[in-house]
């Protein structure tokens, strides 16, 4: 993929949150965290994080299961795997 | 008999088949993927499950023919291993290790009794199986239970917690609410009645009989199932707290009753059984409320268990969830430290068995019942929850029959 044309990081965040939890993209605010939507309960959760780790290729453990509960969260974990 | 993956052999009147699992099983894994292979197929007697190899014991179906030496069929082996690699895939495959944490360890307390309490207690008359998992249990289980219970009602008091008494049934309904069905749908007892329908009756009161397979009754002459044999204890009382603002805004209640798990070929002994008895002390308020309770709570035990001298660890732990939901769920529980078992030792066969635990629900039941607190918000709940059989069955395991070796106010107690 060309770098160049890769959506920002906060937009590729929104998209797969909202195909994991299965809701429209709107709905995903930049600081909806878990538990705010009836869809991101457990569950949906554990939903997100397999797909962070499918479309980001970054490795997900129980220490972070717990800490990714933001989109804030989400965001900055990613952009430091991407800086590691 | 030999294929791609496994092989079979006969031996009387069971086969054993050995094969490779589909994805590596992480050893954290090989006791919760053998607990649920119990549930692949009526006709598996045991399954034993390593990292690198599962092995089936498969009961065979008498010979159609007399004299014809029952046989496992190629067909019969494929589908059976198909349905076993289901489960490790869903269950292995991209699994998250556990963060196990450990609270307490004191299993290097001395123990005085290595032989299973089984063969005594039987021998003694003071256990009678009526079924798998079903047993009547005699007077020194009896003041055994009644002990642990005036600890645990101790503990329901320090909280002011308010008594309640709930059924041995909970409505289908109910179950469904909290997604039930989808996270345990193995371990469901369901509870049914003759239809209200004169000749059903009429046909049932003439022609019921029990032959080794249980009650051989036309299914038609079942109502359907609006009701089950109630799981746990606590989700009586977040159903009865539904649809409503908590009153106070925090509330602590405790209540025993009568659990049912369907465990298939893992009921055994004292240590499973389908229909046992849990004492719930129950906490439903906002977090921190739940969080600094179960916590009070568990400081509280460990000076009761100290005192008693009793072996045991409490480490994380997650519900025994059924295949498709187990890797998700378990994950979360884990990464949250939802859940931790006290587990005491079992010095007969150097093992340890879950005799209570510590529970922390978040949200869930606030937000899926509507039980919200005065700021408008779902409340928290949480639950420290105790096994009185096996609580008692564990104390057996480790001071034995022999008086002189109980703790001295235990002693004093139990007489």
């Amino acid at each position: 993929m060309d770098i160049q044309n890769e959506p920002p990081l906060n937009e590729r965040v929104k998209y797969l949150l909202a195909d994991a939890i299965q809701v429209p993209p709107d709905l995903v605010t930049p600081d909806l965290a878990f538990g705010d939507l009836p869809q991101w309960d457990s569950l949906g959760h554990m939903e997100v994080m397999m797909r962070l780790e499918d479309e980001f290729g970054v490795s997900i453990n129980a220490d972070i299961i717990a800490e990714l509960i933001s989109v804030p969260e989400i965001c900055k974990y990613l952009e430091a795997q991407s800086h590691g | 008999m030999d294929n791609k993956t496994g092989r079979a052999a006969r031996e009387g009147s069971t086969a054993t088949i050995k094969l490779v699992p589909a994805v590596a099983i992480p050893g954290y894994l090989t006791g919760e993927i053998q607990s649920k292979l119990a549930y692949v197929d009526e006709s598996i007697s045991r399954a034993e499950v390593s990292t690198g190899e599962i092995i089936l014991h498969v009961s065979l179906l008498e010979p159609v023919t007399a004299g014809q030496p029952a046989v496992l069929t190629s067909e019969r082996q494929l589908e059976l291993e198909e349905k076993v690699q289901r489960v490790v895939v869903s269950m292995a495959k991209g699994a998250f290790a556990p963060k196990v944490q450990v609270l307490e360890d004191h299993l290097d307390r001395p123990v005085y009794y290595q032989l299973d309490p089984m063969q005594e207690l039987f021998a003694r008359g003071e256990i009678s199986q009526e079924a798998t998992g079903i047993y009547t249990l005699g007077p020194l289980l009896a003041r055994l239970i009644a002990y642990f219970e005036s600890q645990f009602l101790s503990l329901a008091e320090s909280f002011g917690a308010a008594p309640y008494r709930f059924p041995t049934l909970i409505p289908a309904r109910y179950l469904e609410r909290v997604s039930y069905f989808h996270a345990f749908p193995h371990s469901l007892s369901f509870v049914t009645h003759l239809r209200e329908d004169l000749d059903v009756i009429d046909q049932f009161a003439q022609q019921a009989a029990c032959d080794d397979h249980g009650l051989d009754t036309p299914a038609n002459s079942f109502a359907s199932v609006q009701a089950l044999l109630s799981p746990a204890v606590c989700y009586h009382l977040y159903f009865a707290l539904a649809d409503k603002p908590l009153p106070g805004g925090q509330f602590v209640a405790t209540a025993v009753g009568n659990c049912f798990r369907y465990e298939a070929i893992n009921l055994t002994s004292l240590e499973r059984l389908w229909n046992f008895t849990m004492r719930e002390i129950i906490f439903v308020g906002p977090k921190d409320f739940v969080l600094e309770n179960r916590e009070t709570a568990r400081q509280h035990m460990t000076a009761v268990f100290e005192k008693l001298g009793l072996a045991y660890r409490v480490e994380s732990a997650n519900d025994p969830f059924f295949v498709g939901e187990f890797r998700k769920q378990a994950a979360f529980q884990s990464a949250f430290q939802l859940k931790y078992e006290i587990r005491a030792s079992l010095p007969f066969k150097e093992s340890t068995l879950a005799v209570g635990s510590y529970n922390y629900h978040q949200d869930f039941f606030g937000r899926n019942l509507a039980i919200s607190l005065p700021d408008g918000s779902p409340a928290h709940t949480g639950c420290v929850a105790f096994g009185l059989e096996r609580i008692a069955f564990a104390f057996l395991a480790q001071f034995g029959f022999d008086p002189a070796n109980w703790p001295s106010d235990f002693r004093e107690s139990v007489r």
